[in-house]
């Protein structure tokens, strides 16, 4: 019996304090995610700023959310989180396995796009949510636009599972930096930019990372996805018009 | 048996360096390795296994008399474990930055060997302040040695201390002190100052190279002519 009994005992004491802590440190851990994601998504856009301006920087930023069915810019509830939005039927829809270059299984029905304007009510520039398959995992992570909404201005990944020192290094921030003025659409309006092995040639590629082919073929795949016309594509078309006009 | 100042004081500070787990035990290797490249990094290390080892042996200690023989491995586990969950979740309040670079390691404080070997080698046979105590002073012994190689690597390897550059310009990154092989070298060569200081450590050789008792093969040198 005392087999039994003390071990249940202990369990039962264990689970009731860890319990208590996680639900006490809770809303600080949110914060810290939150305040992360806002750090990534200004340090993407290629600010540089100390953390305490981050609050006052994200005051400036305009937040338009895409419609990907209809291509329209929509309101949406004060709380809408486009990740959770993933995880439920209503709010997001399966992607067809043919488009689905950058392996994301369901994408949301509607998405944030994170816009600076100067005081002409003229787009500035844009970050972007992107996210898809790696190696090992989802990345996650934000890419910024200049005000031609063509040339990357900074790229960010805030969350991923790849092997550190080979796909883990889509962290490093020398690769980061060569990110910066590349293109992303050629003559014709299609994505062309992509992560190549080797050295890049041209503004259209960006040095592969070595030993990390499929981390790098996994970013040229959600980048060519969420700036494809299945995405914010068509929407960063005409978002310079809507911001002039609102 | 009254605990009596002068037994706390052995208690405490004998797990420096006269009974270190890392440099006479030779436990807890693993996370000596991995965490030492920066030393905020490691005195959070140092900190939170320093409490999961305090606490874990005053609670094991506590309802030692309670803890079924054939089953007592279990019982510890499962109060390491959720000393360490409790610990990893106060980290990510609080220290968020610091605690994603610590990342999995936290989480390994469970099987650390010096939590492990605490709560069956001390806190299963003696009283809770004892243990407490006993646990401190293992967390110290363990943080000494984690300090001062976070201290060499951080200094050395990045020329950098708490992140602030200190080594003159020219000094170059030493690659190889921050990658996790330089910290085996490190805490050999502590293990080696240890030793000269405390002779007392120095274990017995217990398989002594003999001299040379091969005798070569003497062919007869009729055999070989015929």
């Amino acid at each position: 019996m005392r087999n039994l009994i003390i071990p249940l005992l202990v369990c039962i004491a264990c689970a009731v304090v860890v319990s208590i802590t996680a639900v006490t440190v809770r809303t600080e851990q949110i914060a810290n995610v939150e305040n992360e994601k806002k750090n990534k998504i200004i340090s993407a856009a290629g600010i540089e700023i100390t953390e305490d301006e981050v609050e006052n920087e994200f005051k400036k930023i305009t937040t338009l959310y895409v419609d990907f069915r209809s291509n329209e810019f929509v309101s949406v509830e004060e709380k809408y989180d486009h990740l959770k939005a993933v995880l439920k039927s209503d709010l997001s829809e399966i992607v067809p396995k043919d488009k689905d270059i950058a392996i994301l299984k369901r994408r949301e029905n509607v998405g944030p796009i994170y816009v600076w304007t100067n005081e002409n009510k003229e787009v500035e520039r844009v970050v972007l949510p992107i996210r898809g398959y790696g190696l090992w995992g989802t990345l996650y992570g934000y890419l910024s636009l200049g005000s031609d909404l063509n040339s990357v201005n900074g790229i960010e990944f805030y969350d991923h599972k790849e092997t550190p020192g080979l796909g883990g290094e889509v962290e490093n921030e020398d690769w980061k930096a060569i990110w910066k003025g590349k293109l992303i659409y050629n003559q014709d309006g299609g994505v062309e930019l992509k992560v190549v092995k080797g050295a890049a040639k041209d503004e259209y590629q960006i040095d592969g990372l070595s030993g990390a082919t499929l981390t790098s073929n996994g970013v040229s795949n959600m980048i060519n996805y969420w700036l494809g016309d299945e995405a914010y594509g068509p929407a960063l078309k005409k978002i310079k018009e809507h911001v002039k006009n609102s | 048996m009254k605990l009596t100042g002068k037994e706390a004081r052995k208690l405490l500070f004998d797990p420096i360096v006269e009974n270190n787990p890392i440099a006479l035990q030779i436990l807890g290797i693993c996370s000596a390795l991995a965490v030492t490249v920066k030393m905020d990094v490691t005195l959070v290390m140092c900190a939170a296994l320093t409490t999961v080892v305090a606490f874990s042996n005053f609670f094991v200690s506590i309802i030692r008399h309670y803890i079924p023989d054939n089953i007592r491995i279990i019982v510890q586990m499962t109060i390491i474990s959720s000393l360490v969950i409790i610990v990893d979740e106060v980290l990510k309040a609080y220290v968020y930055e610091i605690s994603k670079q610590l990342s999995v390691f936290v989480g390994l404080i469970i099987t650390n060997c010096i939590v492990m070997g605490r709560a069956e080698a001390y806190a299963m046979k003696n009283p809770p302040i004892r243990s407490f105590l006993d646990g401190l002073g293992n967390g110290f012994g363990y943080s000494f040695i984690l300090i001062v190689v976070a201290f060499i690597r951080e200094l050395f390897g990045a020329g950098e201390f708490f992140g602030i550059p200190v080594m003159p310009e020219w000094y170059p990154v030493n690659n190889f002190l921050l990658l996790p092989p330089s910290s085996f070298i490190i805490i050999g060569l502590m293990i080696w100052a240890i030793r000269t200081y405390s002779t007392s450590q120095v274990e017995e050789n217990d398989n002594p190279l003999k001299a040379h008792t091969f005798k070569p093969l003497t062919v007869k040198k009729e055999a070989a002519d015929g």
